[in-house]
């Protein structure tokens, strides 16, 4: 069965602050609906905490390390989902579901098999 | 008809049935495809020399997996390659039923909405309309090598992500028909926009496109969607003769000779209306267009249209597809019925079209009937500052230097 990742894309959401119980509620119902389907799957801590890493120099080369995510957009990368669905159709059906699919955007793809040399 | 023609209609015809199935029992879209490009060229060789065989769609089918295996077994890579082999070595050929449920698939595989409507359109015209890329490509005037790029995304997207190989469940089927009636219907409008002055090669496209809508009505021939379809394109394309005139020049619907539509069409297609109106649980917004195409094909001049049914039909539109392109065609239908001043107050009162030349243009002739020159003059050239085909430039500057200095 083929593997998709379904990257939610919303407004930064801090799950710790009361008013987002419900939220919270919400994701709860979705990942227990699914539970067949989701090999696993977490909220992300907000952009303020991202860090993005280049080698320009290519391998070996001097990091460059920078504070913030790799793009700055309204609506960012927030959470993920792992799941493992029969095909694209069945995926996009679940990945409607997650909530943030109503508060934004979820992007679904497809995961490469493991990569043998 | 020569042998070789009539192999190669033949082989055409049966194409994308043959095609549906090896896609199904390889589950590989390149390799059906070569496999039946294969099977098609010994085809052609053989028929016109020893005969078409009783039943050509089997030959074909048989043939192509024959090639099918072949590739399968040289390929090493392949994993579970022995299982497909197997199941392609099925000796009983296909029954009736699965060769459309095949061909259905593939419709809505090619169609997918995760693909892009450029990517369906090229899907549809290759897989489908069995065009060759190069043919395809010339259609739809981009260069061989991007469309053979765009094919090859679309083919890696369908493989890589699983789009799925199937015919949509019952509750997701209106909406996937609507998705697969837009891509023909824009393969259509690329072909019937092009006119036939100057671009001969893409009125070619209208004419795919009732092909496509015409399997699809073999296939569904229960869906109003389907049926509203074909009698859309069947109506529209009723007019083509008398769209361009003896000197090459277009010929709006007041204007058009109406004995040089194609009478045929029109009876083909107003019998189809009533039988997806008689289909339709509630207002399909392909059925209501065609009944509004109905109306214009049914009346014997333009003067003597009826514009109070076209009217309702509009009204019936917009309850099932309510756009600002719909409320301008029946703002224009009310101008028709209720005078210019009536027209153009609906017109007005439309959001959102100022970047939509027809909607210029619209009101530019609206104006212009009211006598109000100087506002036509400058909805004219609104209208003209946006790419529109020669035709319909021609018109509207025809239109403009009528215009009282």
């Amino acid at each position: 069965m083929p593997t998709y990742i379904a990257l939610t894309y919303t407004a930064e959401v801090d799950w710790t602050r009361p008013e987002y119980a419900d939220g919270v509620r919400e994701y709860t119902a979705f990942k227990e609906a699914h539970e067949a389907v989701l090999l696993g799957g977490r909220a992300l801590y907000p952009t303020a905490t991202a860090t993005t890493v280049r080698v320009p120099g290519g391998k070996g080369g001097e990091p460059i390390i920078s504070d913030g995510p790799y793009a700055e957009t309204k609506e960012a990368l927030t959470g993920f989902y792992l799941m493992e669905c029969a095909d694209l159709d069945e995926a996009l059906a679940v990945a409607a579901r997650i909530p943030a699919a109503w508060y934004g955007t979820v992007e679904v793809r497809a995961v490469h098999p493991p990569l043998e040399p | 008809m020569r042998p070789e023609e009539a192999a190669a209609r033949l082989v055409r015809e049966e194409g994308a049935r043959v095609l549906a199935t090896l896609v199904r029992v390889t589950g590989d879209i390149d390799l059906a495809q070569d496999a039946v490009q294969d099977a098609v060229v010994r085809a052609l060789e053989r028929w016109p020399r020893d005969g078409v065989p009783p039943d050509p769609r089997a030959w074909l089918t048989v043939t192509a997996k024959r090639r099918a295996i072949d590739v399968i077994r040289r390929e090493v890579r392949r994993p579970g390659k022995e299982v497909e082999a197997m199941s392609l070595r099925d000796p009983v050929p296909e029954p009736p039923e699965v060769v459309r449920d095949d061909l259905l698939r593939l419709v809505f595989t090619c169609c997918h909405p995760a693909l892009s409507a450029e990517a369906q359109v090229a899907l549809a015209l290759r897989a489908l309309g069995g065009l060759s890329t190069a043919e395809v490509a010339r259609a739809l005037l981009v260069p061989e090598a991007t469309m053979a790029k765009r094919l090859t995304r679309a083919k890696q997207k369908i493989a890589q992500a699983h789009i799925p190989y199937r015919v949509p469940a019952a509750e997701e089927l209106p909406s996937r028909l609507r998705g697969v009636a837009a891509t023909i219907y824009l393969i259509f409008n690329e072909g019937y926009a092009a006119g036939a002055g100057e671009d001969l090669v893409r009125v070619g496209l209208s004419d795919e496109a009732i092909r496509l809508a015409r399997l699809l009505a073999e296939l569904m021939p229960d869906e109003p969607t389907v049926l509203g379809l074909l009698a859309l394109l069947v109506l529209s394309d009723s007019r083509r003769p008398a769209r361009i005139d003896d000197l090459g020049r277009p010929v709006l619907l007041p204007d058009q000779d109406r004995s040089r539509w194609d009478a045929a069409l029109i009876k083909e297609g107003v019998e189809l209306v009533g039988a997806a109106l008689r289909l339709a649980p509630r207002p399909d917004p392909y059925v209501v267009q065609a009944a509004i195409a109905a109306c214009h094909a049914l009346a014997p001049s333009y003067a003597a249209t009826d514009w109070d049914a076209i009217i309702s039909w509009y009204d019936v539109l917009l309850t099932v597809h309510d756009t600002p392109v719909v409320h301008l065609n029946r703002a224009a239908a009310v101008a028709e019925r209720d005078g210019p001043a009536a027209g153009l107050v609906l017109v007005d009162a439309i959001a959102g079209l100022t970047s939509y030349p027809w909607w210029h243009a619209t009101r530019a002739e609206l104006l212009h009937r009211l006598g109000r020159t100087a506002e036509a003059r400058t909805a004219y050239e609104r209208a003209l500052a946006f790419d529109m085909n020669a035709p319909q430039v021609a018109h509207l500057r025809r239109r403009l230097a009528e215009l009282p200095q």
